[in-house]
């Protein structure tokens, strides 16, 4: 019976269990971060390292010719422009759309509210591919297949159930009595929204809207599928370069690497966030 | 608290607690469903329509040529369902899905819980250098993730083979990874549960820190092994966490599509097809589009219980006051 795999923290523990766990740990921290660090690895390499069939452990003779090529390839500044647009669009709208009904959720008791919160939990479980084709024959009849506009309206249904449950709980946790104090010293419910609602979630706001900013940026199947390759985001230009270039690892890895950077960045600032976010209710405190 | 409240929702109180005349409840469910609005006519239509669309189409028959000319899809009744479910490819895939799932989620959420476990024991830099690896797994795009995989098990120059060679000899040099489909299928699992890894360890272990103190050391005070303590006191309270992680690694991972579409070039071969990727091929590859929203239909069909028992346990645990 192992001793070092309890969960607990007690006195009196063996030292010989500790270094176990600890070596145990740092193992797996090495195996976890090494995919992550092979990326980076052969980005940097020239040609010839990467078609090595001796793999260096990292690269020897550097260089920045992978992140020249990727950069230099005619869809990827393009494919950059239409990520952000359309990002930005989705992630603007599901945030104005869906802030207004975590303010009803969260401080209106109304009948139907409960309804309301199941359709938002539930529909936060559908298969989103699977509706793909239904979507791409609507989107075609009304002619916004290969448009900006088209992808944008699509990703916006796919943020508005996680934003408007993220920010519901952001809006409870902004305590009753600051409405009311406001209320009795004489403000409306419309100057409570501004003055105190909107105000005190602006953090919550922002984790959103970064939140929402990861999952429009990552998404490449639907886009791909709605649009041709001159109204793609930098995810699709991705899959698309694995295709076309599929043995150019060293430009393939640099490319991977640019898409992921804005969205690694965001993560790790709200990272906090989408941890209680998604599991809230099961953790207390 | 204030007085008893008689409204059968039982839910926040209204602002103003002193005025709950009936005039003013009613002002505010109308306020309500007016914020809510916008976001129920979204849903509806970009979500509901859509899907009421799939299970039209699912009885009807749509090619190419329907697409094209706008014309409405000859009724076809329940024959997509039946070609579905006399196909044994159609049944190999449903058995494959159910399989992987049930498979990559045992292993995601073992390790998950043993890496949370594991961070409990191990000194605060250890701790550290463990979550900022996850982290940094965590936030990889699925597809940039599933590019290194590719990368990594290339044949060719891929540094597994590299290593395998040096540790199992040189037959390893040169391997395809994806001729045999249980080592491809190794490959795609151990994408998704390295992928998975760090949204579990770091949730079970924020809810581990919930377990009182008290209660284990009360528990080895009173002789209880380890692993005694585990079973009885840390994984009970634990429960309610791990039942909704584990109830989403489900329905991810049932819906498997991006690792091993990217995996195999995105034209996976029928034995890498999941149910996702399946309705996808039939609809956009084939142009059967009927026969795609059939297998979506039948694929949202198997995760309903899933999804029902997700559902109300987050209502259970209170989340959804």
């Amino acid at each position: 019976m192992a001793r070092h795999d309890d969960g607990v923290v007690t006195v009196g523990r063996s030292r010989i269990g500790t270094v176990f766990a600890n070596t145990g740990g740092i193992l797996f921290g090495l195996v976890m971060i090494f995919p992550v660090y092979w990326v980076l690895n052969t980005a940097f390499k020239p040609d010839a390292e990467v078609r090595s069939f001796t793999p260096t452990f990292w690269p020897e003779n550097p260089t920045l010719d992978n992140f020249r090529s990727a950069l230099g390839e005619q869809h990827f500044l393009p494919s950059m422009v239409n990520g952000l647009v359309i990002t930005a669009m989705a992630v603007a709208a599901a945030l104005v759309v869906g802030f207004l009904a975590a303010l009803a959720i969260a401080r209106f008791a109304f009948y139907g509210r409960k309804a309301i919160i199941l359709v938002v939990l539930a529909v936060q479980l559908v298969p989103f591919l699977a509706l793909l084709i239904p979507l791409f024959l609507m989107l075609q009849g009304v002619n916004l297949t290969n448009t900006l506009v088209g992808v944008a309206l699509v990703y916006l249904v796919l943020l508005l159930p996680y934003t408007v449950w993220t920010l519901r709980g952001f809006i409870s946790g902004i305590p009753r009595e600051l409405d009311e104090a406001a209320m009795i010293d004489g403000c409306t419910r419309a100057q409570v929204f501004w003055r105190i609602i909107l105000p005190l979630t602006g953090p919550g706001l922002v984790a959103t809207s970064v939140y929402g900013f990861i999952q429009a940026w990552n998404e490449f199947i639907i886009i791909n599928t709605l649009n041709d390759p001159n109204h793609q985001n930098l995810m699709a230009w991705l899959l698309y370069n694995q295709t076309e270039r599929g043995t150019a690892w060293g430009p393939l890895m640099a490319g991977a690497i640019i898409t992921s950077i804005p969205v690694v960045v965001f993560f790790l600032i709200i990272q906090r966030n989408i941890a209680t976010g998604l599991t809230a209710g099961a953790v207390k405190g | 608290m204030q007085a008893v409240d008689s409204r059968p929702v039982q839910a926040p109180a209204p602002l103003k607690t002193a005025d709950r005349s009936g005039a003013r409840r009613k002002r505010d469910t109308r306020t309500a469903w007016l914020l809510s609005l916008p976001t129920l006519i979204i849903l509806i239509g970009m979500l509901g329509y859509p899907l009421y669309r799939m299970i039209v189409l699912s009885f009807q028959n749509m090619r190419l040529r329907e697409l094209f000319s706008g014309a409405t899809p000859p009724w076809a009744g329940v024959d997509q369902y039946a070609k579905a479910l006399t196909d044994d490819v159609f049944w190999g895939i449903v058995a494959r899905t159910a399989a992987f799932t049930v498979v990559s989620v045992t292993l995601s959420v073992t390790a998950g819980l043993g890496i949370a476990l594991l961070m409990r024991r191990v000194h605060a830099k250890v701790r550290i250098f463990m979550m900022v690896a996850m982290m940094f797994v965590w936030a990889l795009p699925q597809l940039v993730a599933a590019q290194a995989f590719r990368w990594l098990t290339d044949s060719d120059f891929g540094v597994l083979n590299y290593l395998f060679s040096k540790v199992f000899g040189d037959e390893w040099l040169n391997h395809s990874w994806f001729v045999n489909p249980w080592e491809g299928w190794a490959v795609i699992t151990t994408l998704v549960v390295w992928a998975g890894i760090p949204f579990l360890a770091i949730s079970l272990s924020a809810g581990l820190t919930q377990v009182p103190k008290e209660l284990v050391e009360a528990a080895t005070v009173d002789g209880a092994s380890s692993w005694q303590t585990l079973r009885n006191i840390t994984l009970p309270i634990l429960k309610p966490l791990l039942t909704i992680v584990t109830t989403l690694s489900v329905i991810w991972n049932f819906g498997l599509f991006t690792q091993n579409w990217a995996l195999r070039d995105s034209h996976p071969e029928p034995v890498y097809q999941t149910l996702a990727t399946y309705s996808y091929t039939q609809a956009f590859g084939r142009s059967l589009y009927s026969y795609g929203s059939a297998i979506s239909v039948i694929t949202v069909l198997l995760m309903l219980g899933v999804m029902v028992f997700y559902i109300r346990q987050m209502f259970k645990i209170g989340e959804v006051d």
